[in-house]
């Protein structure tokens, strides 16, 4: 099954070391800086997209407003002014604060998921690196953000964020089992844990229907266990109806409701990265990553994360929080079990077809 | 064609000769207020009496506790009154040493005399004995001297250093190390606090063990500002002020209703009728404005719903705009009427109206099926924030949030007041008790409401051009008897909103006194939320739509 397309994968730093005319240990290390460079900005970029503006934007449409429309042409320019603004304000470190940790917490949350980015193929032959963990190893970027948030939660001394903190934790365990026991379903279907491979396979047709070929996409094979990484992924990054770690009207802002200026705005980016690159993850093991017609497989990427960032923004609009009890009691009660029946039946259905 | 009056053939009807035998020796004297007869009692005596009332009478609603200073007593002033049948009333009088002013609690019979006798203590000066918790209540600790009583004096700077008084700060607050619970401040400033309300909250985990509002941030002194204004012009503006959200002709209805009473005016039916009308757009508008935030609660952020609630309370204040020449201060209505008739050409008005009727089931729909629909918002208030029927009527609860509770009492049928008896609606109740059932009510009053405005609008239209008498003939002063004291409710969009007034001949009242529907519905919090998880809490406190500058005043 696993077969000859993985030697002919190019990686990005390679290109970028061919196009420059270097080899060696000298061109690794120029091509993945590069390589990882622009990555990363991309990345920042679309984030700065997201934040100050199309999250707006977006929100606005679904519900009858207008939004940002002052500064630029619909209002794009905002994305600098409020850069400024935000960078401009004082930095307001409360009494108490547990120093390091405090100044820490901000930089992890946007790293980690930076890191997650690394692994994940967005077509066009972007793709940092292609080890043959790729995917253990994202999940396991993915889920330091943890960390920042009860290391931020805890470091500001303020028992809102305490609560933010440990309601963070509690849910990231809750929902990072199911997460990764469903995504172990489509590695079950793959049979590998290497992000390209993972995408190859889902480049055969699963039907053909009226000439339109409909690829092998896992969603389509296997909608259960897309739907279960859903609600997973949204628990995991903390969006509606799980935004419970923030939870606006009952703990303020949770863990950040200390934070101010550069680190308010780090934690900020470090939210959306991470709203990005569960859209990536879902992208890449159930949507087939960078394919689509037509268009470059880098702007199919796009849209797709981008769809995804939608649907969280959809659901901000639209569904009310459940209760941190009750959040809990989904994951471990119901999702964990549906996540294991998936798996189980994923793998009997394997084992006999194949 | 008419509301259908509720049943009281089970409640008995005391006459006061039969309360003055209940009560027998009890009563050293009496007095006759204009809405009720008057008791005069020891003050020793006040629970015995209040429990004789309510287990044997059927008195089971302290509506209000009012005190005063005369020149020669502290008076405390009971309020009693049928959650069955509203019309029957009777005022338990309790007189105070002028030297020593110390009166029993009721707090025994009635657990809304807590807040209220705090109030009477905070503003006036008299001492509760028994009480559970004597504090001050609406000034902060550190105030001197008590407002409204007679050797207040005004100019005295309020500014008390804290070495000259008890500092809050000296006791220890932190909790030991053992401590299982964590204390944690709500507010004054936090998002869903609906105003500047401080809420001190015991929490064990994620559970609230114990809840403590803590009012008064919006305190404006609105009592000594109507003494201070005579009756005929100066007060009516107040009342706008009171609930702020977009309740204004209800509050003013209040007023007028009190003053009305008290100097003998009758209302033209025509401008009772605009009133009605004018005044169930408020309530409109007002329950609008209550659900989109308890979805800003529950959902979080700036949500649909809460733009949509928004949207449709921005087409009644446009209606009120047109009416009114006001969004949010009306101060439309008059002593004896209101102050203009419909706007010219009243065609485009009523057809603007019944453009809102119209879409009003369409947009009421789209709530239903966001929100009372939806999964997950039930899960996270169907049987949350419970308050027994029995609770709420000990706190003195009302309106929406009574009748969420099942208490089937609604002034605008059982004390029947403006056009309401003509029209053709419903009292509107759940049984469910909790946050969902209070959300419900609120949403179907709006049906109700819609109901009265299009009969209102149908009745409007087809008056006869030559008789649209919009005020009565009123005279230019209004000064009452000496000593003439009436305390009048109306439902307003929280619910009763009472107002006591004394008159002493001239003409501004002596005392004026605002019996707050959300001052008695925020005392019922801490009976919702104990042992709730702490976004249950937060629910419970949306669910009772308080308004801080009803609360405090």
């Amino acid at each position: 099954m696993v077969g000859p397309l993985q030697s002919e994968v190019v990686l990005f730093p390679e290109r970028i070391a061919n196009l420059l005319g270097l080899s060696g240990t000298l061109g690794e290390i120029v091509g993945a800086l590069i390589g990882a460079f622009i990555v990363g900005n991309i990345m920042l970029a679309m984030t700065g997209v997201a934040g100050p503006w199309a999250k707006r934007k977006i929100t606005a449409a679904f519900t009858d407003r207008i939004a940002v429309d002052r500064i630029g042409p619909f209002g794009l320019l905002t994305i600098v002014t409020d850069s400024v603004r935000l960078l401009s304000k004082e930095l307001i470190i409360p009494e108490g604060a547990d120093r390091p940790s405090y100044d820490i917490a901000p930089l992890i949350l946007p790293a980690s998921a930076l890191l997650g980015f690394s692994v994940i193929p967005m077509g066009s032959g972007i793709q940092l690196a292609d080890p043959e963990a790729g995917l253990a190893l994202v999940f396991a970027f993915a889920s330091i953000a943890s960390i920042s948030l009860v290391m931020g939660g805890y470091a500001s001394n303020n028992k809102y964020s305490l609560m933010g903190g440990l309601r963070a934790v509690a849910q990231n365990i809750a929902y990072e089992i199911p997460l990764i026991v469903t995504a172990m379903s489509v590695v079950v279907f793959a049979g590998s844990l290497q992000m390209s491979t993972i995408v190859a396979e889902q480049t055969s047709t699963l039907v053909s229907l009226g000439g339109i070929s409909i690829p092998a996409w896992y969603a389509f094979v296997n909608p259960f266990a897309f739907v279960l990484f859903l609600v997973a992924n949204m628990a995991e990054i903390g969006r509606n109806p799980f935004d419970i770690p923030e939870a606006p009207t009952e703990i303020v802002a949770g863990y950040q409701t200390e934070y101010s200026s550069v680190y308010f705005v780090l934690f900020y980016l470090g939210e959306f990265l991470h709203v990005f690159l569960g859209g990536a993850i879902m992208a890449t093991i159930f949507l087939g990553g960078p394919a689509g017609p037509i268009l470059p497989g880098f702007v199919w990427f796009v849209i797709k994360i981008w769809a995804f960032f939608l649907f969280t923004q959809w659901c901000r609009s639209a569904l009310p929080r459940v209760r941190i009890d009750q959040l809990i009691e989904i994951g471990w009660k119901g999702m964990l079990v549906l996540s294991f029946a998936n798996l189980v039946l994923t793998a009997i259905i394997v084992g006999v077809i194949a | 064609m008419s509301v259908e009056l509720p049943d009281t053939t089970g409640v008995a009807e005391q006459s006061p000769e039969e309360i003055a035998d209940l009560l027998g020796d009890l009563v050293i004297g009496r007095e006759e207020h204009l809405n009720a007869p008057g008791f005069v009692i020891k003050p020793d005596t006040v629970v015995e009496t209040l429990k004789r009332l309510r287990d044997d009478a059927g008195f089971d609603h302290l509506s209000c506790v009012t005190a005063q200073e005369y020149e020669d007593r502290f008076e405390s002033i009971y309020h009693l009154t049928k959650f069955d049948d509203r019309t029957q009333e009777v005022s338990i009088v309790v007189p105070a040493d002028k030297e020593n002013p110390v009166s029993q609690s009721a707090n025994e019979v009635f657990r809304t005399a807590d807040w209220h006798e705090r109030e009477a203590y905070d503003l006036v000066g008299i001492n509760y004995d028994e009480h559970p918790d004597h504090r001050r209540i609406l000034l902060p600790e550190t105030w001197q001297g008590h407002p409204l009583g007679k050797d207040y004096d005004q100019d005295q700077p309020q500014v008390v250093p804290l070495r000259e008084h008890q500092n809050p700060l000296l006791e220890d607050q932190q909790a030991d190390n053992q401590s299982e619970t964590m204390y944690l401040n709500i507010g004054p400033h936090h998002p869903a606090t609906h105003g500047v309300l401080h809420i001190k909250a015991v929490l064990d985990g994620e559970q609230v063990v114990d809840l403590e509002p803590d009012i008064g941030y919006l305190h404006r002194c609105e009592e000594q500002m109507c003494q201070s204004s005579t009756y005929r012009y100066q007060i009516m503006p107040y009342p706008d002020r009171w609930d702020y959200i977009s309740a204004g002709l209800l509050n003013e209805w209040a007023y007028a209703r009190v003053a009305e009473d008290m100097a003998d005016i009758e209302v033209p039916e025509y401008a009772q009728i605009i009133r009605t009308m004018g005044a169930e757009l408020c309530r409109m508008a007002a329950h609008f404005l209550a659900l989109g935030t308890f979805a800003l609660d529950i959902y979080g952020d700036f949500t649909a719903l809460f733009m949509y609630s928004i949207r449709d309370r921005e087409k009644v204040q446009n209606i009120l705009e047109d009416l009114t020449g006001q969004r949010l201060m009306f101060n439309y209505f008059r002593l004896g009427g209101v102050v203009w008739d419909l706007p010219e050409p009243r065609e485009d008005f009523f057809e603007n109206v019944r453009d809102f009727l119209d879409e009003l089931p369409t947009a009421l729909e789209e709530y239903h099926d966001m929100m009372t629909s939806n999964e997950i918002l039930q899960m996270r208030t169907v049987g949350t924030g419970v308050l027994p029927p029995e609770v709420a009527k000990s706190y003195g609860a009302t309106g929406p949030v009574a009748r969420g509770s099942g208490v089937d009492y609604d002034l605008r049928r059982d004390d029947p007041y403006g056009y309401y008896e003509n029209l053709d609606w419903d009292v509107v109740t759940e049984d469910g008790c909790d946050n969902y059932s209070r959300l419900l009510v609120r949403m179907r009053e709006v049906e109700q409401s819609a109901k009265i405005v299009e009969q209102c609008i149908d009745l409007l239209e087809d008056w006869p051009e030559d008789e649209r008498n919009i005020q009565a003939n009123v005279p230019r002063t209004i000064k009452p008897d000496d000593d003439t004291e009436i305390y009048r409710a109306v439902e307003g969009a929280k619910g009763e909103l009472g107002i006591y007034m004394r008159a002493d001949g001239t003409e501004k009242p002596a005392r004026f006194k605002i019996r707050s529907p959300c001052f008695s519905n925020l005392q019922t919090l801490p009976e919702m939320s104990n042992g709730e998880y702490v976004p249950d809490a937060i629910a419970s406190l949306g669910s009772l739509d308080i308004v801080l500058g009803e609360v405090d005043r």
